[in-house]
């Protein structure tokens, strides 16, 4: 029993970990590279849960996770990286050393709100349900740093690993909703691509500070 | 009908709406006969105010009140679309202080909020400055009810409630800041009525002078309930409903006579006016006993109840603490400044606007009344005398609703009986006569006429250089220099507009450039706002349970 939290709660506070340092990271490279760790943990975590807990339906999580965020949607990030000679690119809208802090302050805030609101519920899941809480709010912090298109969608999918790591965490969670937020995240995912493309034919550049001044120019 | 759930609409009447609606409705007769019977909207505008005099119940009260105000604003958009927008804005805060008014129970809360309320529609100051701007846009009839019926029947709330339904609460402060309302009215009010060119914003400046009139009668009475003084409460509302009723029969005629040169000429600028005497006898005529009763000359109808409130005001100096002594004596003399500028309001008036010389050829060619104004304002005229000239009687009448108001209130009979006072004055005019026709000199003697300074105009402008005469302008410019640049600042615009509407419409340009900034915001300034308002909503969540 004490081994499934440990290892639970190990997993979870790598996933935490990996969000945190895409904040850290200027290049996109390396924010894809550590995407697609935590994926790759979450799809272990949710394995893993799944043999904790004796439910097929998170084999099929982990599975699902393991091949589609693990492999296909780095892949394709990889391929828009390439394809746009991106490879260089580095991004400068807030100081990293700022948006650290920042992120800090939110794992803060997580723990304080999930720590005592969950008091009278599972003890033992409440530490996953806060690190889940923490990487949801990083990727939505993450995606407003950010100024690249790109390093936002990666903040998106960052927040949705969150949302599913606390999904394999709570026990009964059903397997239909995991699923179908699989599928809206690559659905979102394959739209998003196609804007990028747009984006790029008509700016030249991902970097959204054009269009925001064209934004604000045409209003 | 329809109502509150379980309770419906009641209607009921008593002394007081009787009274209301007694003003009310010669008012009507002369609008509807003026010409405004075709309009729906008219009708509807009557049937609010009739059914806010009958209301037996707060829901139909407030029902009424607002249908007289919707009414009342699709008229004023008929004439103009700028003051009937100002004047949705009015009605809309005054809807928004009496509705929750009406529902509270008795406390100086509610006495404050129905005050604001039905101050704001009576264009009672600070709130007055809405009301020389709406109410000459719509056409005259509608004016004049505007002007008589729509304020007293905000009036008639603030009395009902001031003294029937809120009595069990009652301070002394109450009347007091009621009477420092009024006096403010009074001041601005009639300032505004001489500095006007306009004619019908001039009569309506006037209103704005009635309705302080009334409510430094309301306010002393008030006073005086509380203080427990029954013969100052007695006067005060004779002097109060006295004003409302003669303020209810000359003003409409006013502004049904003002409709009428504007029919007849054109324009109702006192600046191009002039000479309409000649031209329209039968309007000057009727018109003269509107401003004798405006400028509250004795004879006319509008005297007893400033004689009476002078009479109020005087009682009030003469009792009470060092520092009311001081202030009734101030009162006084802002009533007097006030009268005095009424009068000259009236004069002016008449003098430009019907008397010397044509200022332009549409005055010049005006034609007289048309028959439904003229029906109108005979009518009004002929209910003008008996206020004139039996004041004393109507105040026997009026003695169920002063009981009503004030049960412990003294009424004493009016010491001013004009009716003596006319015969008096036509015996010594006969005497006269007989004076003269038995002693005078006999045959023809010519002399060169005075003409009030102006000689003969001549032949190349038939009707003279209308330059030469003074101007309506001109004949306010010594009050402006002596008053208005002290009360009104250079720049002559009212100090409600100046303290009240423009910090109202910084504030909105403010609130409108903010939505505009939130419009225009970025995707990641709105990603960046919701995240903020989430982890404000977590933090206060986690410390709310925390702590």
């Amino acid at each position: 029993m004490s081994l499934t939290f440990s290892l639970a709660h190990l997993m979870g506070g790598i996933i935490l970990l990996c969000a945190f340092l895409q904040l850290s990271q200027r290049r996109l490279a390396a924010m894809i590279t550590l995407y697609q760790l935590e994926a790759l943990i979450l799809s272990v975590a949710a394995l893993w849960q799944g043999y904790a807990q004796h439910e097929m339906a998170l084999y099929l999580t982990g599975l699902i996770t393991f091949a589609l965020k693990a492999v296909l949607l780095p892949w394709g990030l990889r391929e828009i990286v390439l394809r746009f000679n991106m490879v260089r690119a580095v991004e400068t809208a807030m100081p990293m050393a700022l948006s650290m802090i920042l992120g800090l302050a939110l794992i803060g805030v997580a723990v304080l709100v999930v720590l005592p609101t969950t008091m009278r519920s599972i003890s033992l899941t409440r530490e996953d349900l806060a690190i889940a809480l923490s990487v949801v709010l990083l990727g939505l912090l993450l995606m407003i740093v950010r100024r690249n298109a790109l390093a936002q969608i990666i903040g998106f999918l960052s927040m949705e690993n969150g949302l599913v790591l606390a999904a394999v965490g709570m026990p009964g969670m059903p397997f239909v909703a995991e699923f179908s937020v699989a599928l809206l995240v690559l659905l979102a995912f394959l739209v998003v691509g196609v804007f990028l493309l747009r984006i790029r034919e008509h700016f030249d550049t991902l970097d959204l500070s054009g269009l925001e001044e064209i934004e604000r120019r045409g209003r | 009908m329809f109502g509150l759930p379980g309770q419906g609409m009641h209607l009921h009447l008593d002394a007081l709406s009787l009274l209301f609606g007694c003003i009310l409705l010669p008012q009507v007769v002369a609008a509807a006969v003026a010409g405004m019977r075709a309009s729906v909207a008219f009708w509807v505008f009557v049937l609010g105010m009739a059914l806010a005099l009958l209301a037996g119940d707060q829901f139909t009260l407030i029902f009424g009140f607002e249908l007289m105000s919707a009414a009342s604003w699709l008229l004023v958009l008929q004439g103009d679309r700028k003051p009937a927008t100002l004047y949705a804005g009015i009605a809309i805060f005054s809807g928004a202080c009496l509705i929750p008014a009406l529902f509270l129970p008795a406390s100086s809360l509610a006495f404050v909020l129905i005050a604001l309320g039905a101050g704001a529609k009576a264009g009672l100051a600070p709130l007055h400055s809405w009301l020389p701007r709406a109410h000459p846009a719509p056409p005259a009839g509608v004016s004049a009810l505007m002007s008589g019926g729509m304020v007293k029947v905000a009036l008639y709330v603030l009395i009902r409630y001031a003294f029937i339904n809120l009595a069990s609460a009652q301070q002394p402060w109450w009347g007091e800041a009621l009477v420092a309302a009024g006096a403010l009215s009074v001041l601005i009010g009639a300032l505004r009525a001489v500095l006007e060119v306009e004619l019908k914003t001039a009569l309506a400046c006037s209103t704005v002078e009635h309705v302080g009139l009334i409510a430094v009668g309301l306010g002393l009475a008030l006073y005086a309930k509380a203080s427990g003084d029954a013969a100052l409460a007695g006067v005060a509302l004779q002097a109060a409903l006295l004003c409302a009723v003669a303020h209810g029969l000359f003003k409409p005629l006013l502004f049904i006579g003002a409709g009428e040169v504007k029919h007849a000429t054109g324009t109702t600028s006192l600046n191009w006016l002039g000479g309409l005497m000649r031209g329209m006898p039968r309007l000057g005529a009727l018109m003269l006993l509107g401003l004798v009763g405006m400028g509250a000359l004795p004879l006319g109808p509008g005297f007893a109840p400033e004689f009476l409130l002078f009479h109020a005001v005087i009682g009030a100096a003469a009792t009470g603490g060092i520092l009311a002594r001081i202030g009734f004596s101030a009162l006084l003399a802002v009533l007097g400044i006030g009268a005095a500028l009424a009068l000259a309001a009236a004069v002016r008036i008449i003098g430009l606007g019907f008397l010397g010389r044509p200022r332009s050829l549409h005055a010049a060619a005006a034609e007289d009344l048309r028959r439904g104004p003229l029906v109108a304002m005979v009518l009004l005229g002929a209910l003008n005398v008996p206020v004139a000239l039996v004041p004393g009687l109507l105040l026997q009448l009026m003695s169920p609703v002063i009981l009503l108001l004030a049960p412990q209130a003294h009424t004493l009979p009016l010491t001013y009986a004009p009716l003596t006072l006319l015969i008096l004055a036509g015996f010594a005019a006969l005497a006269a006569g007989f004076v003269q026709t038995r002693w005078g000199v006999r045959g023809l003697q010519e002399a060169p006429a005075w003409n009030g300074g102006f000689g003969r105009p001549p032949a190349w402008l038939p009707f003279g250089d209308p330059h030469t005469q003074v101007s309506a302008t001109g004949f306010a410019e010594p009050v402006m220099r002596v008053m208005g640049k002290g009360l009104l600042g250079v720049s002559k615009t009212d100090p409600a507009e100046r303290f009240l509407f423009v910090p109202l419409f910084r504030v909105q340009t403010r609130l409108v450039r903010l939505a505009e900034r939130v419009r225009r915001a970025t995707i990641r300034e709105r990603l960046a706002f919701v995240f903020t308002v989430l982890v404000v909503f977590l933090l206060v969540l986690g410390l709310g349970e925390g702590g």
